[in-house]
């Protein structure tokens, strides 16, 4: 059975594939140490495909549907276009392990994509947020913090009500 | 207005102890650390100017303790913040951002803030704070869930936690001494995989309070050869 990682980063979606796991899922040791070294951990995991995200807006609407476990049109069409199909009426032979179980609810009520979330994923997820940027060859180093750096802002501002386009003047 | 501590030229600015964190001696020393931007102040603090043997001047901004806990910690003697220049640190209850601007200056431009917090009152300071110094990112949002802010982190070397629990300290039991608090909540740390490795009270800056500090998912110690 296939496992496939979905991981949500400031700059875009990103689909992982894990390979082997099996055997050294049974030790979580094992699994730790090889999530720290890249050579180790790009053997098991790859990339499979990568969404930037299309503008500044895009990427708030993302964050703002992923933060309350809610899959949008973009992330739907991501994996359907990424994923294996799924024949009607048939078991999947895969599964995609998520950061959050809510989202993976969501994903599967509506595509009938399984999804899991345990300690096991969320330990590979780990090894992605440690090496994302290696892993993405549009990525130069510094990206990412920029992305969010600008992601985080606009997440913000939008909680405390600053315009989320502009610097606001602080009115005293 | 105007920054500068009292005695004017006469201060001069040393290296502390812990990289990245300076001493202003002047009548009094001062904790400190170097502004990455030059003539502002955050929060109201004072500012040092000093000459350099070249001729430049660099600008310090003075740390109260009796406002922050970290300055505490460190005036306390704490052994190792672990907070050094190149630093990727996630700050969980950020506030206002006063202690996020000095932790900002000492990780300098290749280091990362970021900063965690729920209130939209301090949230606003601490977005507007985060304007001028980039290597800080604010995230408006409850550190105890990662899981709605997790697009906006990577991952980090030191965590700072300073989030206000419910069952806080003296919140708890105020008939229970500090201490058994304190020790309380290391074992509640302990279970999470976090070994502790020291603890300072950040008296007399701050009553009932101690900062512990600790490893994560420490390698085990291999038992020496008999």
């Amino acid at each position: 059975m296939a496992l496939y990682l979905l991981f949500e980063s400031a700059s875009g979606y990103a689909l992982f594939h894990a390979y082997g796991m099996d055997e050294i899922a049974q030790d979580t040791q094992a699994v730790r140490d090889s999530i720290v070294d890249l050579n180790r951990f790009g053997q098991v995991v790859k990339l499979t495909a990568f969404s930037p995200f299309s503008s500044t807006i895009d990427a708030l609407n993302q964050i703002n549907a992923i933060s309350e476990g809610i899959m949008t049109d973009e992330l739907r069409n991501f994996l359907e276009l990424n994923l294996p199909k799924v024949k009607e009426g048939k078991k999947a032979k895969f599964s995609v392990g998520v950061f959050e179980p809510k989202v993976g609810s969501h994903i599967s009520e509506v595509t009938k994509i399984p999804c899991q979330s345990n300690e096991f994923v969320l330990e590979l997820l780990r090894g992605v947020r440690l090496h994302f940027d290696k892993f993405i060859k549009e990525l130069k180093p510094t990206d990412l913090e920029k992305a969010q750096l600008g992601l985080a802002h606009s997440y913000s501002r939008a909680k405390v009500k600053f315009n989320v386009n502009r610097v606001d003047n602080m009115v005293i | 207005g105007g920054g500068g501590m009292k005695g004017g030229s006469k201060v001069t600015v040393v290296p502390h102890r812990h990289d990245g964190v300076f001493l202003a001696k002047g009548k009094e020393d001062a904790l400190c650390t170097k502004n990455m931007v030059t003539g502002e102040s955050v929060y109201g603090e004072k500012r040092v100017s000093v000459q350099n043997e070249d001729g430049s001047k660099s600008e310090y901004r003075v740390w109260n303790p009796f406002r922050s806990k970290l300055a505490a910690a460190i005036i306390g003697g704490v052994d190792n913040v672990w907070i050094a220049p190149g630093a990727r640190v996630l700050y969980l209850g950020a506030a206002s951002g006063t202690t996020v601007s000095h932790v900002s200056d000492v990780v300098g431009p290749t280091g990362v803030v970021y900063a965690v917090e729920f209130s939209h009152r301090s949230g606003r300071d601490l977005v507007n704070m985060a304007k001028k110094r980039t290597n800080v990112i604010p995230i408006i949002e409850d550190a105890r869930h990662p899981a709605r802010y997790r697009m906006l982190v990577g991952m980090v070397d030191v965590i700072f936690s300073d989030v206000a629990q419910p069952d806080q300290a003296n919140c708890i039991d105020s008939t229970v001494p500090a201490e058994a608090v304190f020790a309380s909540e290391v074992k509640k740390l302990q279970a999470e995989q976090f070994k502790p490795a020291e603890q300072v009270t950040l008296e007399p800056f701050e009553r009932d309070h101690a900062c512990v500090v600790g490893g994560y998912r420490m390698p085990k110690k291999s038992k020496p050869a008999a």
